[in-house]
């Protein structure tokens, strides 16, 4: 049986619609993340699955039954929030002890589940302190702990780091990491970074205006863009504008600009024979040479812009001949780039078999 | 002139907070206006208690060793207690509901209250006598939907004692609950739903201890005021339970019994003090996070 099933889930407030179409299916112990910009619906459907909206459509079954009816307090589920939400007036020990003292356990019993979460987040000896007395990381890892006392089935995290600096996130990324790996928990987890989307998950789901675009690994998402918006999303890429001559079984014969014709494409979208398109182009997929290559091969024509040197790879900017800009980014020691400069032509190869076409 | 002093003592009792300020120069009018409106009076009160009719404690003794006396005490306290925790049952649920309600319904509801507490005292007790009275609109509904047959003593006696002041004082316990539960965030109470507590569990567990601050101010500043009330226990109270504040103005204006006024007066003000000392301790200076 599937372990936790969102099925045609839509939420509308008045005339706006927060999500819709939203279907999913989660395993048991997996790290599923909701990657999408601001306001594209992630926090909505968490909210929805923690019971504090109620869907305008769809339903949500954790082991078969549906959760819809269910009220907060009775679903089991845990949950850390993008702003601090420990109880102020209690210490971390309390905190944590909380589910556990409403759900009327033994004293002995909360004692040794609280030491035991202390542990597990590596704060042994917090116990007394209060939340005001904590940092910020500190005091998410406290909610993390007490999100995980009462064994939820279902652990949902809101963008639990976006209020800390870039080095103290990457470390409580790996605590999450860890400790998905120790408790085996499933979490459905929202960030808007794409970074570390890729880094925790299990599998994405990439939000857009409300619906999902698209669900897979990180590599899925990166090899196989679903649409234009998760190619943007997901990794760095570059677009030029094209037309579609001809399509057919998932690949595109196009043009580009007025002389190059590029063959078996793959294709995303519905496109008439001469409908407008774009090309999507991995910065890190392409090669460069210097001058212009024959014609008919994929290669792009391009007057270099920039050129920045990032330690291990080199970000060149180009202007592609057809006015898009263009990066490229080239190993560090890479022959062609080492004597370039500004202003210099340079052609831009690619395998068509690695790049996609969206209809516009 | 009992009037104006109310309304006296409630705009100064809102507004005492602790003195940051570096230059004492621009202190000296406030303290000048203090000295002579405030710490003059009392002290020519204390001076008259223990003076007339002549030296000595005897006002006192006879203020505290009668028990006719001890029992307007007590029932001025009770009658206070009782008013302060209607007051916070009433003003919880209703500070609650302004801090979650959208903010254009909840400037509504507090326009509604500032027009009530500037409308004159006097009249808005007069209006309490002409609803409660046994021919009054409560009392006529009640019998005309026939829940009764004889009309409800609501009047002249503790009930309308209670209502009254009750009514009169809902501002000010609503306005700081209002202050402190608008504090609290939402997502505090959300996480304890997901906890597994109830709503009767978030609220004593967690909503309640985050306002106690506010509560406790508020129901001190009730209790404090509802100790010294006079207009509404004179008007819609019974005989049976006077209160200090008419006791005060009856050896004043009755008996002309200066000393005996004074030393109530005293009394009074010096329980009053003593509480403001208490909360002062409990939560004047310790923050609630920072201990
Ligand atoms: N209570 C509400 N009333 C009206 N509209 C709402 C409400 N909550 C969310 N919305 C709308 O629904 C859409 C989705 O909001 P949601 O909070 O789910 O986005 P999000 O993906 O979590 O964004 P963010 O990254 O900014 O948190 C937005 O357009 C938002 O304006
Ligand atoms: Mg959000």
């Amino acid at each position: 049986m599937t372990f936790l099933q969102i099925r045609g889930l839509r939420k509308d407030y008045g005339i706006v619609t927060a999500v819709r179409d939203v279907n999913l299916t989660v395993e048991r112990g997996e790290f599923m993340t909701f990657l999408g910009p601001s306001g594209s619906g992630k926090s909505t459907t968490l909210y929805i699955l923690a019971g504090f909206e109620n869907p305008t459509a769809g339903d949500i079954l954790l082991n078969g039954d549906s959760l819809i009816s269910t009220p907060s307090h009775k679903r089991n589920i845990g949950m850390v929030f993008q702003r601090y939400t420990l109880f102020p007036h209690l210490s971390v020990g309390e905190n944590i002890a909380f589910p556990l003292k409403v759900r009327r356990l033994p004293k002995a019993e909360i004692d040794a589940k609280v030491a035991k979460m202390l542990k597990l987040v590596r704060l042994e000896g917090f116990e007394d302190r209060k939340p005001a007395q904590m940092s910020g990381g500190q005091q998410q890892r406290v909610a993390l702990a007490r999100a995980l006392a009462y064994d939820p089935p279902v652990l949902l995290m809101d963008e639990p780091l976006s209020a800390l600096d870039k080095k103290l996130r990457e470390e409580i990324q790996h605590e999450i990491r860890r400790i998905h790996q120790e408790t085996e928990v499933t979490i459905l987890y929202v960030t808007h970074d794409q970074e570390e989307a890729l880094r925790l998950s299990d599998r994405i789901a990439v939000f857009s205006k409300g619906v999902i675009d698209q669900i897979g690994t990180g590599p899925e998402l990166y090899a196989n863009p679903a649409t234009r918006f998760v190619a943007e999303f997901v990794g760095d890429s570059d677009f030029v504008d094209c037309r579609v001559l001809s399509a057919q079984n998932g690949r595109a014969d196009i043009a580009v600009g007025s002389s190059l014709t590029i063959r078996g494409v793959p294709m995303h979208g519905r496109a008439a024979a001469g409908g407008a398109a774009a090309l999507m182009l991995r910065p890190e997929r392409l090669s460069l040479a210097r001058g212009s290559v024959g014609q008919g091969s994929a290669n792009l024509a391009a007057t270099v812009t920039d050129i920045t040197f990032l330690g291990s790879n080199i970000h060149v900017a180009a202007a592609a001949e057809t006015g898009e800009a263009l990066s490229v980014r080239l190993p560090f020691g890479h022959e062609a780039a080492s004597s370039l400069s500004r202003g210099d032509t340079v052609s831009l190869g690619f395998d068509p078999a690695s790049a996609h076409v969206f209809s516009a | 002139m009992a009037l104006l002093t109310e309304q006296e003592k409630i705009a100064a009792v809102g507004s005492i907070r602790p003195i940051r300020s570096r230059n004492f120069a621009l202190t000296v009018p406030a303290l000048l206006l203090l000295v002579v409106f405030f710490i003059l009076p009392v002290v020519s009160l204390l001076l008259r208690s223990v003076m007339e009719p002549e030296p000595g404690l005897q006002n006192y003794q006879a203020l505290l060793g009668s028990t006719t006396y001890l029992k307007i005490f007590l029932n001025t306290f009770s009658v206070s207690a009782l008013v302060t925790a209607v007051t916070l049952a009433i003003g919880f649920p209703v500070a609650w509901a302004l801090a979650i309600m959208p903010k254009r319904w909840a400037s509504i509801v507090f326009a509604v209250l500032l027009l009530s507490m500037w409308t004159n005292l006097l009249t808005r007790t007069y209006a309490w006598m002409v609803l409660l009275q046994r021919t009054g609109i409560i009392n006529k509904t009640l019998m005309g939907l026939g829940l009764i047959s004889e009309p409800l003593p609501l009047v002249n006696n503790l009930v309308g004692v209670t209502i009254g002041m009750t009514y009169i004082m809902l501002p000010f316990i609503i306005l700081p609950l209002y202050g402190v539960i608008r504090k609290i965030d939402p997502a505090i109470l959300q996480a304890a739903a997901l906890c597994g507590a109830t709503r009767w569990q978030a609220l004593s567990r967690i909503l309640i201890p985050l306002a106690a601050p506010g509560m406790v101010s508020g129901a001190l500043m009730v209790f404090v005021m509802s100790l010294g009330y006079f207009v509404t226990p004179a008007l819609l109270g019974g005989t049976a339970n006077m209160m200090l504040a008419e006791l005060i103005a009856q050896f004043v204006q009755s008996l002309v019994n200066w000393g005996m006024g004074g030393a109530a007066a005293l009394v009074l003000l010096v329980v009053t003090l003593a509480l403001y000392a208490v909360q002062l301790k409990l939560f004047g200076t310790a923050r609630m996070e920072g201990r």
